[in-house]
Protein backbone atom coordinates (compact mmCIF):
# COMPACT_ATOMS: atom_id res chain seq x y z
CA UNK A 1 0.00 0.00 0.00
CA UNK A 2 1.51 3.44 -1.19
CA UNK A 3 0.66 5.00 2.44
CA UNK A 4 2.10 8.40 0.80
CA UNK A 5 -0.74 8.24 -1.81
CA UNK A 6 -3.03 7.02 1.14
CA UNK A 7 -2.26 10.55 3.09
CA UNK A 8 -2.09 12.69 0.11
CA UNK A 9 -5.72 11.64 -0.99
CA UNK A 10 -7.33 12.17 2.19
CA UNK A 11 -5.74 15.39 2.57
CA UNK A 12 -7.09 16.62 -0.58
CA UNK A 13 -10.47 15.39 -0.08
CA UNK A 14 -10.25 16.85 3.45
CA UNK A 15 -9.52 20.07 2.64
CA UNK A 16 -12.09 19.88 -0.45
CA UNK A 17 -14.91 18.84 1.79
CA UNK A 18 -14.09 21.68 4.39
CA UNK A 19 -13.75 24.11 1.90
CA UNK A 20 -16.90 23.41 -0.55
CA UNK A 21 -19.07 23.18 2.77
CA UNK A 22 -18.08 26.49 4.14
CA UNK A 23 -18.43 28.17 0.74
CA UNK A 24 -21.36 26.09 -0.16
CA UNK A 25 -23.86 26.72 2.84
CA UNK A 26 -23.93 30.66 1.68
CA UNK A 27 -24.08 29.59 -2.27
CA UNK A 28 -26.80 27.08 -1.52
CA UNK A 29 -28.83 29.30 0.65
CA UNK A 30 -28.89 31.72 -2.14
CA UNK A 31 -29.98 28.61 -4.55
CA UNK A 32 -32.71 27.40 -2.56
CA UNK A 33 -34.42 30.75 -1.35
CA UNK A 34 -33.13 33.26 -3.83
CA UNK A 35 -35.38 35.27 -5.72
CA UNK A 36 -32.44 36.53 -8.61
CA UNK A 37 -32.91 36.10 -12.19
CA UNK A 38 -29.32 34.85 -12.58
CA UNK A 39 -30.03 31.79 -10.14
CA UNK A 40 -30.81 29.23 -13.17
CA UNK A 41 -27.49 30.54 -14.68
CA UNK A 42 -25.49 30.13 -11.24
CA UNK A 43 -27.81 26.55 -10.90
CA UNK A 44 -26.51 25.45 -14.31
CA UNK A 45 -22.67 26.53 -13.61
CA UNK A 46 -22.82 24.52 -10.63
CA UNK A 47 -24.45 21.14 -11.83
CA UNK A 48 -21.57 21.71 -14.65
CA UNK A 49 -18.91 19.62 -13.24
CA UNK A 50 -21.47 16.37 -13.47
CA UNK A 51 -21.70 16.15 -16.86
CA UNK A 52 -18.74 18.21 -18.31
CA UNK A 53 -15.31 15.64 -19.06
CA UNK A 54 -12.71 16.07 -16.38
CA UNK A 55 -10.23 16.19 -19.59
CA UNK A 56 -11.94 19.32 -20.02
CA UNK A 57 -11.48 20.76 -16.51
CA UNK A 58 -7.61 19.45 -17.41
CA UNK A 59 -7.03 21.18 -19.80
CA UNK A 60 -8.31 24.72 -18.96
CA UNK A 61 -6.12 24.05 -16.18
CA UNK A 62 -3.08 23.03 -17.85
CA UNK A 63 -3.21 25.09 -20.96
CA UNK A 64 -5.31 28.30 -19.74
CA UNK A 65 -4.13 28.88 -16.68
CA UNK A 66 -0.54 27.62 -17.44
CA UNK A 67 2.21 30.15 -18.05
CA UNK A 68 2.21 30.75 -21.07
CA UNK A 69 -1.39 32.92 -20.96
CA UNK A 70 -1.46 36.78 -19.12
CA UNK A 71 -4.04 35.21 -16.32
CA UNK A 72 -1.39 31.98 -15.99
CA UNK A 73 1.30 34.25 -15.58
CA UNK A 74 -0.53 36.11 -12.90
CA UNK A 75 -1.33 32.95 -10.54
CA UNK A 76 2.51 31.74 -11.67
CA UNK A 77 4.08 34.77 -9.77
CA UNK A 78 1.40 35.10 -6.86
CA UNK A 79 1.87 31.36 -5.76
CA UNK A 80 5.59 31.26 -7.30
CA UNK A 81 5.02 28.12 -9.13
CA UNK A 82 2.58 27.18 -11.99
CA UNK A 83 -0.68 25.56 -10.45
CA UNK A 84 -0.07 22.06 -12.71
CA UNK A 85 2.03 19.51 -10.42
CA UNK A 86 1.13 21.41 -7.04
CA UNK A 87 -1.48 20.26 -4.00
CA UNK A 88 -2.97 23.97 -4.51
CA UNK A 89 -3.47 23.32 -8.10
CA UNK A 90 -5.04 19.13 -7.22
CA UNK A 91 -7.26 21.65 -4.60
CA UNK A 92 -8.59 23.87 -7.25
CA UNK A 93 -9.36 21.24 -9.35
CA UNK A 94 -11.14 19.35 -7.08
CA UNK A 95 -13.29 21.84 -5.87
CA UNK A 96 -14.14 22.30 -9.03
CA UNK A 97 -14.90 18.60 -9.88
CA UNK A 98 -16.77 18.28 -6.71
CA UNK A 99 -18.94 21.33 -6.83
CA UNK A 100 -21.98 19.77 -7.27
CA UNK A 101 -21.76 17.27 -4.76
CA UNK A 102 -21.84 19.49 -2.18
CA UNK A 103 -24.00 22.02 -2.97
CA UNK A 104 -27.06 19.56 -4.55
CA UNK A 105 -27.69 17.65 -1.17
CA UNK A 106 -27.34 21.16 0.97
CA UNK A 107 -29.94 22.81 -1.44
CA UNK A 108 -32.65 20.05 -1.63
CA UNK A 109 -32.10 20.39 2.43
CA UNK A 110 -33.04 23.38 2.21
CA UNK A 111 -35.63 23.91 -0.24
CA UNK A 112 -37.51 20.81 2.02
CA UNK A 113 -37.75 22.92 5.17
CA UNK A 114 -41.36 23.83 5.48
CA UNK A 115 -41.44 27.93 5.15
CA UNK A 116 -43.30 28.16 7.51
CA UNK A 117 -40.91 27.72 10.08
CA UNK A 118 -38.58 30.13 8.92
CA UNK A 119 -41.11 32.50 8.54
CA UNK A 120 -42.48 31.61 11.86
CA UNK A 121 -38.79 32.81 13.01
CA UNK A 122 -38.79 35.67 11.20
CA UNK A 123 -42.42 36.90 12.63
CA UNK A 124 -40.71 36.50 16.07
CA UNK A 125 -38.25 39.45 15.09
CA UNK A 126 -35.24 37.02 14.50
CA UNK A 127 -33.14 38.40 11.20
CA UNK A 128 -32.14 36.65 8.35
CA UNK A 129 -28.83 35.51 9.74
CA UNK A 130 -30.41 34.23 13.35
CA UNK A 131 -32.96 32.19 11.12
CA UNK A 132 -30.22 30.81 8.86
CA UNK A 133 -28.39 29.51 11.91
CA UNK A 134 -30.79 28.79 14.44
CA UNK A 135 -33.68 27.28 12.58
CA UNK A 136 -32.62 26.18 8.93
CA UNK A 137 -29.33 25.04 10.29
CA UNK A 138 -30.11 22.33 12.43
CA UNK A 139 -33.14 21.13 10.52
CA UNK A 140 -30.57 20.93 7.14
CA UNK A 141 -28.24 18.75 9.69
CA UNK A 142 -28.66 15.48 7.59
CA UNK A 143 -28.09 17.15 4.35
CA UNK A 144 -25.03 18.61 5.90
CA UNK A 145 -23.81 15.30 6.17
CA UNK A 146 -24.61 13.98 3.27
CA UNK A 147 -23.07 16.78 1.20
CA UNK A 148 -20.34 16.51 3.10
CA UNK A 149 -20.09 12.78 2.58
CA UNK A 150 -20.42 12.68 -1.29
CA UNK A 151 -17.88 15.47 -1.81
CA UNK A 152 -15.42 13.52 0.16
CA UNK A 153 -15.89 10.31 -1.95
CA UNK A 154 -16.03 11.92 -4.77
CA UNK A 155 -12.85 13.61 -4.49
CA UNK A 156 -11.05 10.65 -3.39
CA UNK A 157 -12.51 8.90 -6.94
CA UNK A 158 -10.96 12.12 -8.97
CA UNK A 159 -8.46 10.69 -11.63
CA UNK A 160 -8.60 12.55 -14.66
CA UNK A 161 -8.41 15.91 -13.84
CA UNK A 162 -5.25 14.79 -11.63
CA UNK A 163 -3.70 12.37 -14.24
CA UNK A 164 -3.74 15.59 -16.62
CA UNK A 165 -2.67 17.97 -13.94
CA UNK A 166 -0.88 16.67 -11.87
CA UNK A 167 2.65 15.10 -12.62
CA UNK A 168 2.86 12.09 -10.32
CA UNK A 169 4.69 13.90 -7.24
CA UNK A 170 5.00 11.56 -4.39
CA UNK A 171 3.69 13.25 -1.44
CA UNK A 172 2.25 16.19 -3.69
CA UNK A 173 0.11 15.20 -6.23
CA UNK A 174 0.26 10.93 -6.51
CA UNK A 175 -3.09 10.41 -4.91
CA UNK A 176 -4.19 6.49 -4.47
CA UNK A 177 -6.28 6.58 -8.36
CA UNK A 178 -3.23 7.36 -9.41
CA UNK A 179 -0.94 4.99 -7.90
CA UNK A 180 -4.00 2.10 -8.94
CA UNK A 181 -3.61 2.99 -12.30
CA UNK A 182 0.62 3.05 -11.96
CA UNK A 183 0.29 -0.20 -10.65
CA UNK A 184 -1.57 -1.62 -13.42
CA UNK A 185 0.82 -0.30 -15.89
CA UNK A 186 3.42 -1.79 -14.25
CA UNK A 187 1.86 -5.68 -13.63
CA UNK A 188 1.89 -5.19 -9.99
CA UNK A 189 -1.50 -6.74 -9.85
CA UNK A 190 -0.93 -7.51 -5.75
CA UNK A 191 -0.62 -3.67 -5.21
CA UNK A 192 -2.99 -2.99 -7.31
CA UNK A 193 -5.58 -5.52 -5.64
CA UNK A 194 -4.95 -4.08 -2.18
CA UNK A 195 -5.81 -0.23 -3.43
CA UNK A 196 -8.34 -0.91 -5.65
CA UNK A 197 -10.26 -2.83 -2.60
CA UNK A 198 -9.17 -0.70 0.13
CA UNK A 199 -11.35 2.21 -2.64
CA UNK A 200 -13.58 0.16 -3.29
CA UNK A 201 -15.01 -0.65 0.39
CA UNK A 202 -14.18 2.54 1.31
CA UNK A 203 -16.53 4.11 -1.20
CA UNK A 204 -19.17 1.10 -0.38
CA UNK A 205 -19.54 2.09 2.96
CA UNK A 206 -19.31 5.66 2.34
CA UNK A 207 -22.28 5.54 0.21
CA UNK A 208 -24.33 3.19 2.70
CA UNK A 209 -23.84 5.22 5.36
CA UNK A 210 -25.54 8.25 2.97
CA UNK A 211 -28.50 5.68 2.16
CA UNK A 212 -28.66 4.25 5.33
CA UNK A 213 -29.23 7.36 7.31
CA UNK A 214 -31.77 8.66 4.74
CA UNK A 215 -33.62 5.63 4.96
CA UNK A 216 -33.87 5.81 8.80
CA UNK A 217 -34.63 9.71 8.39
CA UNK A 218 -37.82 8.22 5.80
CA UNK A 219 -39.20 5.55 8.08
CA UNK A 220 -38.70 8.34 10.93
CA UNK A 221 -40.99 10.80 9.00
CA UNK A 222 -43.61 8.37 8.03
CA UNK B 1 -42.99 -0.61 -58.63
CA UNK B 2 -42.39 -1.06 -54.51
CA UNK B 3 -40.69 -4.01 -55.68
CA UNK B 4 -38.24 -2.40 -57.82
CA UNK B 5 -37.28 0.12 -54.91
CA UNK B 6 -36.86 -2.90 -52.33
CA UNK B 7 -34.56 -3.98 -55.11
CA UNK B 8 -32.76 -0.89 -55.50
CA UNK B 9 -31.90 -0.85 -51.51
CA UNK B 10 -30.36 -4.40 -51.70
CA UNK B 11 -27.86 -3.31 -54.49
CA UNK B 12 -24.69 -2.68 -52.30
CA UNK B 13 -23.45 0.97 -51.48
CA UNK B 14 -20.36 0.54 -52.94
CA UNK B 15 -18.81 0.56 -56.35
CA UNK B 16 -15.37 0.23 -57.59
CA UNK B 17 -12.64 0.86 -54.66
CA UNK B 18 -13.56 -1.99 -51.99
CA UNK B 19 -13.28 -0.78 -48.36
CA UNK B 20 -9.89 -0.19 -46.76
CA UNK B 21 -8.96 -2.53 -44.40
CA UNK B 22 -8.62 -1.10 -40.86
CA UNK B 23 -5.26 -2.09 -39.37
CA UNK B 24 -4.99 -1.66 -35.67
CA UNK B 25 -2.04 -0.21 -34.22
CA UNK B 26 -0.86 -0.24 -30.26
CA UNK B 27 1.95 2.78 -30.46
CA UNK B 28 4.14 4.06 -27.85
CA UNK B 29 4.00 7.60 -27.65
CA UNK B 30 6.97 8.88 -29.35
CA UNK B 31 5.52 7.59 -32.63
CA UNK B 32 2.60 10.09 -32.91
CA UNK B 33 4.63 12.54 -34.68
CA UNK B 34 6.28 9.73 -37.25
CA UNK B 35 3.16 8.00 -37.88
CA UNK B 36 1.40 11.24 -38.47
CA UNK B 37 3.89 11.58 -41.11
CA UNK B 38 4.05 8.25 -42.58
CA UNK B 39 0.84 6.89 -41.70
CA UNK B 40 -0.92 8.68 -44.66
CA UNK B 41 1.58 8.03 -46.97
CA UNK B 42 1.47 4.27 -46.47
CA UNK B 43 -2.56 4.41 -46.64
CA UNK B 44 -2.12 6.40 -50.15
CA UNK B 45 -0.04 3.53 -51.38
CA UNK B 46 -2.01 0.57 -50.16
CA UNK B 47 -5.98 0.31 -49.29
CA UNK B 48 -4.99 0.31 -45.78
CA UNK B 49 -6.77 2.47 -42.75
CA UNK B 50 -4.54 2.87 -39.73
CA UNK B 51 -6.15 3.05 -36.50
CA UNK B 52 -3.52 4.11 -34.31
CA UNK B 53 -3.91 4.06 -30.58
CA UNK B 54 -0.85 5.88 -28.37
CA UNK B 55 -0.12 4.90 -24.98
CA UNK B 56 3.12 4.38 -22.61
CA UNK B 57 4.13 1.33 -24.09
CA UNK B 58 3.99 -0.97 -20.23
CA UNK B 59 -0.07 0.41 -20.70
CA UNK B 60 -0.65 -1.12 -24.10
CA UNK B 61 1.63 -4.08 -22.93
CA UNK B 62 -0.70 -4.43 -20.15
CA UNK B 63 -3.58 -3.97 -21.90
CA UNK B 64 -3.04 -6.42 -24.55
CA UNK B 65 -1.61 -8.83 -22.21
CA UNK B 66 -5.01 -8.51 -20.07
CA UNK B 67 -7.28 -8.71 -23.51
CA UNK B 68 -5.45 -11.99 -24.45
CA UNK B 69 -5.92 -13.51 -27.61
CA UNK B 70 -9.51 -11.91 -28.69
CA UNK B 71 -8.09 -8.27 -28.17
CA UNK B 72 -8.68 -5.76 -30.92
CA UNK B 73 -4.99 -5.40 -32.13
CA UNK B 74 -2.90 -6.08 -35.14
CA UNK B 75 0.22 -5.14 -33.94
CA UNK B 76 2.21 -3.38 -31.04
CA UNK B 77 5.35 -1.13 -32.18
CA UNK B 78 6.77 -0.31 -28.27
CA UNK B 79 9.36 2.44 -27.74
CA UNK B 80 11.90 -0.50 -27.00
CA UNK B 81 12.25 -4.35 -26.25
CA UNK B 82 11.26 -4.75 -22.64
CA UNK B 83 6.99 -4.29 -23.62
CA UNK B 84 6.92 -6.14 -26.68
CA UNK B 85 9.17 -8.72 -25.16
CA UNK B 86 6.13 -9.23 -22.56
CA UNK B 87 4.04 -10.05 -25.48
CA UNK B 88 6.24 -12.89 -26.44
CA UNK B 89 6.48 -14.56 -23.31
CA UNK B 90 2.52 -14.33 -22.94
CA UNK B 91 2.26 -16.30 -26.12
CA UNK B 92 0.62 -13.70 -28.07
CA UNK B 93 3.35 -12.72 -30.48
CA UNK B 94 3.21 -14.69 -34.33
CA UNK B 95 6.96 -14.42 -33.78
CA UNK B 96 9.52 -16.02 -31.97
CA UNK B 97 11.17 -12.16 -30.32
CA UNK B 98 9.72 -8.67 -31.68
CA UNK B 99 10.86 -7.01 -34.30
CA UNK B 100 13.16 -3.94 -34.03
CA UNK B 101 12.08 -1.30 -36.50
CA UNK B 102 13.82 1.88 -35.45
CA UNK B 103 16.17 3.44 -32.41
CA UNK B 104 14.86 6.27 -30.77
CA UNK B 105 16.96 9.53 -29.19
CA UNK B 106 16.87 11.14 -26.12
CA UNK B 107 16.77 15.04 -26.04
CA UNK B 108 16.25 17.54 -23.27
CA UNK B 109 13.81 19.98 -24.75
CA UNK B 110 13.08 23.53 -23.71
CA UNK B 111 10.41 26.09 -24.91
CA UNK B 112 11.64 29.39 -26.70
CA UNK B 113 12.23 32.48 -24.46
CA UNK B 114 12.72 30.32 -21.65
CA UNK B 115 15.47 31.50 -19.09
CA UNK B 116 17.79 28.22 -19.92
CA UNK B 117 18.19 29.38 -23.32
CA UNK B 118 20.83 28.53 -25.12
CA UNK B 119 19.98 25.21 -23.94
CA UNK B 120 22.78 23.22 -23.12
CA UNK B 121 22.34 19.84 -20.57
CA UNK B 122 24.16 21.50 -17.37
CA UNK B 123 20.42 23.44 -17.37
CA UNK B 124 19.64 20.42 -15.11
CA UNK B 125 22.65 21.56 -12.69
CA UNK B 126 21.10 25.25 -12.92
CA UNK B 127 20.10 26.37 -9.04
CA UNK B 128 16.94 27.73 -10.17
CA UNK B 129 15.61 25.01 -12.06
CA UNK B 130 11.75 24.35 -10.78
CA UNK B 131 10.44 21.57 -12.96
CA UNK B 132 11.80 19.22 -15.18
CA UNK B 133 9.10 16.80 -17.07
CA UNK B 134 10.13 13.03 -17.52
CA UNK B 135 8.30 9.60 -18.78
CA UNK B 136 7.43 7.85 -15.75
CA UNK B 137 10.13 5.38 -15.86
CA UNK B 138 8.43 2.21 -14.61
CA UNK B 139 6.36 2.18 -17.70
CA UNK B 140 7.73 4.59 -20.57
CA UNK B 141 10.78 3.68 -22.30
CA UNK B 142 11.76 7.21 -22.97
CA UNK B 143 11.43 7.70 -18.74
CA UNK B 144 13.22 4.74 -18.15
CA UNK B 145 16.20 6.02 -20.46
CA UNK B 146 15.69 9.52 -19.01
CA UNK B 147 16.03 8.48 -15.33
CA UNK B 148 19.16 6.52 -16.18
CA UNK B 149 21.13 9.21 -18.05
CA UNK B 150 20.15 11.69 -15.13
CA UNK B 151 21.90 9.00 -13.05
CA UNK B 152 25.46 8.89 -15.28
CA UNK B 153 25.21 12.03 -15.63
CA UNK B 154 25.38 12.24 -11.77
CA UNK B 155 22.33 14.46 -12.10
CA UNK B 156 19.60 12.29 -10.23
CA UNK B 157 20.24 14.01 -6.80
CA UNK B 158 20.29 17.73 -8.26
CA UNK B 159 17.21 16.95 -10.07
CA UNK B 160 15.68 14.45 -7.54
CA UNK B 161 12.97 17.54 -6.17
CA UNK B 162 11.79 18.49 -9.93
CA UNK B 163 11.00 15.78 -11.06
CA UNK B 164 7.58 15.75 -12.64
CA UNK B 165 6.21 12.38 -13.84
CA UNK B 166 4.03 11.68 -16.87
CA UNK B 167 2.32 9.02 -17.45
CA UNK B 168 3.67 9.09 -20.91
CA UNK B 169 6.42 10.69 -23.02
CA UNK B 170 3.87 12.87 -25.17
CA UNK B 171 2.86 13.85 -21.87
CA UNK B 172 6.03 14.93 -20.54
CA UNK B 173 6.43 17.17 -23.88
CA UNK B 174 3.08 18.69 -23.55
CA UNK B 175 4.18 19.97 -19.55
CA UNK B 176 6.96 21.51 -20.78
CA UNK B 177 5.23 22.94 -24.46
CA UNK B 178 2.37 24.35 -22.44
CA UNK B 179 5.21 25.95 -20.05
CA UNK B 180 4.00 24.15 -16.57
CA UNK B 181 7.54 22.64 -16.65
CA UNK B 182 10.63 24.30 -17.49
CA UNK B 183 12.62 21.42 -19.02
CA UNK B 184 11.41 18.15 -20.16
CA UNK B 185 13.18 15.03 -21.07
CA UNK B 186 11.27 14.09 -24.35
CA UNK B 187 11.98 11.42 -27.26
CA UNK B 188 13.39 13.58 -30.56
CA UNK B 189 10.77 12.25 -32.53
CA UNK B 190 8.78 14.73 -30.55
CA UNK B 191 11.52 17.35 -30.38
CA UNK B 192 11.96 17.51 -34.30
CA UNK B 193 8.02 18.01 -35.16
CA UNK B 194 6.43 20.91 -35.78
CA UNK B 195 4.90 22.74 -33.12
CA UNK B 196 7.96 21.59 -31.29
CA UNK B 197 10.52 22.50 -33.59
CA UNK B 198 8.56 25.78 -33.51
CA UNK B 199 8.14 26.65 -29.99
CA UNK B 200 11.39 25.56 -28.59
CA UNK B 201 15.11 24.21 -29.13
CA UNK B 202 16.27 20.80 -27.97
CA UNK B 203 19.78 19.47 -27.15
CA UNK B 204 20.96 15.78 -27.63
CA UNK B 205 22.03 13.80 -24.76
CA UNK B 206 25.38 11.82 -24.99
CA UNK B 207 24.21 8.11 -26.41
CA UNK B 208 27.11 6.67 -23.71
CA UNK B 209 24.68 8.27 -21.02
CA UNK B 210 21.80 5.15 -21.85
CA UNK B 211 20.82 2.01 -22.65
CA UNK B 212 20.22 2.34 -26.70
CA UNK B 213 16.29 2.95 -27.20
CA UNK B 214 15.87 0.00 -30.04
CA UNK B 215 12.87 0.14 -30.68
CA UNK B 216 10.73 -2.75 -31.59
CA UNK B 217 7.18 -4.31 -32.96
CA UNK B 218 5.21 -7.41 -32.42
CA UNK B 219 2.67 -8.93 -34.78
CA UNK B 220 -0.47 -10.39 -32.71
CA UNK B 221 -0.99 -14.04 -33.02
CA UNK B 222 -4.04 -14.31 -33.43
CA UNK B 223 -4.78 -10.23 -35.35
CA UNK B 224 -7.50 -10.67 -37.62
CA UNK B 225 -5.32 -8.57 -40.10
CA UNK B 226 -2.16 -10.44 -39.06
CA UNK B 227 -0.82 -10.25 -43.22
CA UNK B 228 -1.86 -6.06 -43.14
CA UNK B 229 0.40 -5.67 -40.13
CA UNK B 230 3.32 -8.06 -41.42
CA UNK B 231 2.71 -5.97 -45.07
CA UNK B 232 3.05 -2.76 -42.73
CA UNK B 233 5.99 -3.45 -40.28
CA UNK B 234 8.17 -4.77 -44.03
CA UNK B 235 7.26 -1.03 -45.31
CA UNK B 236 8.33 0.70 -42.42
CA UNK B 237 11.91 -1.51 -42.44
CA UNK B 238 11.72 -0.79 -46.22
CA UNK B 239 15.26 1.20 -47.22
CA UNK B 240 12.99 3.88 -48.58
CA UNK B 241 10.92 4.84 -44.93
CA UNK B 242 14.38 3.62 -42.96
CA UNK B 243 16.13 6.63 -45.06
CA UNK B 244 13.39 8.84 -44.10
CA UNK B 245 13.59 8.29 -40.27
CA UNK B 246 16.34 10.44 -39.31
CA UNK B 247 14.02 13.59 -40.53
CA UNK B 248 11.70 12.30 -38.10
CA UNK B 249 13.76 11.85 -35.00
CA UNK B 250 14.80 8.00 -35.53
CA UNK B 251 17.44 6.13 -36.26
CA UNK B 252 17.18 3.44 -39.28
CA UNK B 253 17.89 0.08 -37.89
CA UNK B 254 19.62 -1.71 -40.90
Amino acid sequence: MDLDALWLTFRLALTTTAILLCVGLPLAAWLAYGQSRLRPLVQALVALPLVLPPTVLGFYLLVLLGPTTAFGRVITATLGHPLAFSFTGLLIGSLLYSLPFAIQPLVSGMVAIAPELREAAATLGARPSVVFVRVTMPLIRPSLLTAGILTFTHTVGEFGVVLMLGGNIPGATRTLSIALYDEVADFNFAAANRTALLLLVFSFVSLLLVHWRAGQRSTRLV
Amino acid sequence: MLKALLLLLLIPPVFGQTKPVELRIAAAADLQPVLEVLGPAYEKKSNVHLAVSYAASSVLATQIISAGPGGPFDTFMGADFVFPEKVVAANLADTGSPIPYAKGTLVLWTRNGSPFNPLHLSALESPTLKSLAIADPEHAPYGRAAAEALKRLKLDDKVKDHLVRAENVGQAGQFAFTGNAELAIISKTLAVSPKFKQSGTFVLFPFSSYTPLTQTAVVLRNAARRDAAHAFLDWFLSREVQQQLPELGLTPVN
